[in-house]
């Protein structure tokens, strides 16, 4: 390697100027130098050469069709990248801990965390083709209009839903039908597996809904037991669906509901009765009524007052 | 949120940083995915980003990090060396007249010089001289002090310039 005669000490400072990375200060100092050391002034020159070398390197356009193909393979790899995420947050509630996370498709997950508020021992954490990603911007929304939910100050959650978190299609099925319960009505497992069209299904609908990646949004408190029981609630939370249920105005008693003191109603019809009412004793399928904690809950549900019992002059006291 | 939409970011940076890629790496394959994985690393981390970050230093950060893992991973560095002759000839626009051959073949020397820099010293002289980075977003990158950065751009030019010799070779000049 040709090692040429520098001075040392202001070698840097050559090398830097030459190739236009100092200050004026240093500029002005290399060319007071080189203007009296012949050997520094040919040095300058090379790397000034070099500087040129350099320039040309950085005009050289990458291949363009190298470019354009990186560029459509990660569009491509973005596009799946996005399908994937899900972003979230966790958030305190009267519930405990509770983690909300959405897609670019719709809100897809609310999961009771407890007391340890640890994003690792969610069902995101677990989940295959979800990249999980903290983010709290998009979410706050929808934290806000779930305490307000929980607070009484609203009933619906008109939120885009995202259901790839569900188990199967099945699940989908169950979920979807379970969307349909009015706030402040109860029904039946059983009930529930009659409207899907699969009466034998009861115990498959409440693992579906013991699955159910989207509690309190899609209304699985609103299914118990047809005995009134509450049975079971996101594993062994029966007091947070108590008090989901409180909320929505219907009062458990010891973990059952008390259907006899309930205004009682079917899916798709547009009238709820008193428990009392005639045509009850004859209905054909009793598992697929709906129980109403209030008479104002089942009004606002589209329902009218039943014409023969009348539940509007004879309410029932709770 | 304030933030432009990420298409955007990819509009501007995504040929920038391939070509920086392509490189630094001297492989097409390798330069592929790196970038991709810059702009997907990019994608994850872009919410987070504060509104008025210099985006092109840290995509530019972003990338050389892949980089130095990449080449950590397994000593691909060798590898990188052997394949560059078809960086080389993928960049070259060929030869013109007499004066632009000569100065081509100069070009391609420092090329070859620039591919056998340690690692360090390379990253920094291509963040530095080809995509014009300032010493702190290198030193971030490099995960080192602006002064460390700038002695090695300046160990890399030193290099250059030695490897190709005495005049009259070095009269050319543009």
């Amino acid at each position: 390697m040709n090692r040429p005669h520098v001075c040392h000490e202001i070698e840097p400072d050559i090398v830097a100027s030459a190739t236009g990375d100092a200050d004026p200060a240093t500029d002005e100092r290399v060319q007071r130098h080189i203007g009296r050391c012949a050997p520094c002034a040919d040095e300058y020159q090379r790397y000034r050469a070099v500087e040129g070398v350099v320039t040309a390197m950085r005009r050289a356009p990458a291949p363009v069709a190298d470019t354009g193909q990186a560029r459509k393979r990660l569009e491509a790899s973005l596009r799946d990248l996005r399908h994937r995420i899900i972003t979230y947050r966790i958030f305190p509630s009267p519930l405990g801990q509770i983690l909300i996370g959405q897609s670019e498709q719709g809100v897809s997950i609310v999961e009771y965390l407890g007391s340890h508020g640890d994003v690792r021992h969610s069902r995101l954490a677990h989940a295959r083709d979800v990249e999980a990603i903290e983010d709290g911007a998009d979410v706050e929304v929808l934290y806000r209009e779930l305490m307000e939910y929980l607070e009484g100050k609203r009933t619906r959650l008109e939120w885009p839903l995202d259901l790839r978190l569900a188990r199967s299609d099945f699940h989908r099925h169950v979920l979807s039908a379970a969307s349909e319960i009015p706030y402040g009505a109860v029904t039946s497992y059983a009930g529930l597996a009659c409207q899907l069209g699969k009466p034998t299904a009861a115990r498959a609908v409440a693992q579906a809904l013991r699955w159910n990646p989207l509690p309190i949004v899609i209304p699985c408190h609103r299914v118990i037991g047809t005995s009134g029981a509450l049975t079971g609630y996101a594993g062994d939370k029966i007091g947070l669906k108590q008090q989901l249920l409180t909320t929505e105005g219907i009062r458990a008693q010891q973990t059952a509901v008390p259907r006899h003191s309930m205004y009682i109603s079917i899916p798709n019809e547009t009238f709820y009765c008193l428990p009392s009412c005639s045509w009850i004793p004859t209905a054909e399928h009793p598992h697929r009524f709906i129980f109403f904690g209030t008479r104002e809950r089942a009004e606002a549900s589209g329902r009218a007052a039943c014409g023969d019992c009348r539940p509007d002059l004879h309410p029932l006291r709770n | 949120m304030g933030h432009q939409p990420f298409e955007t970011i990819m509009e501007a940076h995504h040929a920038e940083i391939y070509r920086y890629l392509r490189r630094v790496t001297s492989r097409a394959a390798e330069a592929d995915d790196l970038s991709q994985e810059t702009f997907l690393r990019a994608y994850r981390a872009y919410r987070a980003l504060p509104a008025d970050a210099n985006v092109r230093a840290w995509l530019f950060t972003i990338a050389t990090n892949l980089a130095r893992n990449h080449f950590r991973a397994e000593g691909r560095r060798s590898r990188a060396h052997a394949a560059a002759s078809v960086c080389r000839s993928a960049l070259d626009d060929g030869a013109g007249p007499e004066g632009e051959a000569l100065f081509n073949e100069v070009r391609v020397q420092v090329e070859e010089v620039v591919e056998r820099l340690p690692l360090r010293q390379r990253l920094a002289f291509t963040l530095r001289k080809i995509h014009d980075l300032d010493y702190e977003v290198i030193a971030r990158s490099l995960d080192c002090s602006a002064e460390t950065a700038r002695a090695h751009v300046f160990q890399a030019l030193r290099k250059v310039r030695q490897s190709l010799g005495e005049p009259p070779q070095m009269e050319i000049q543009r």
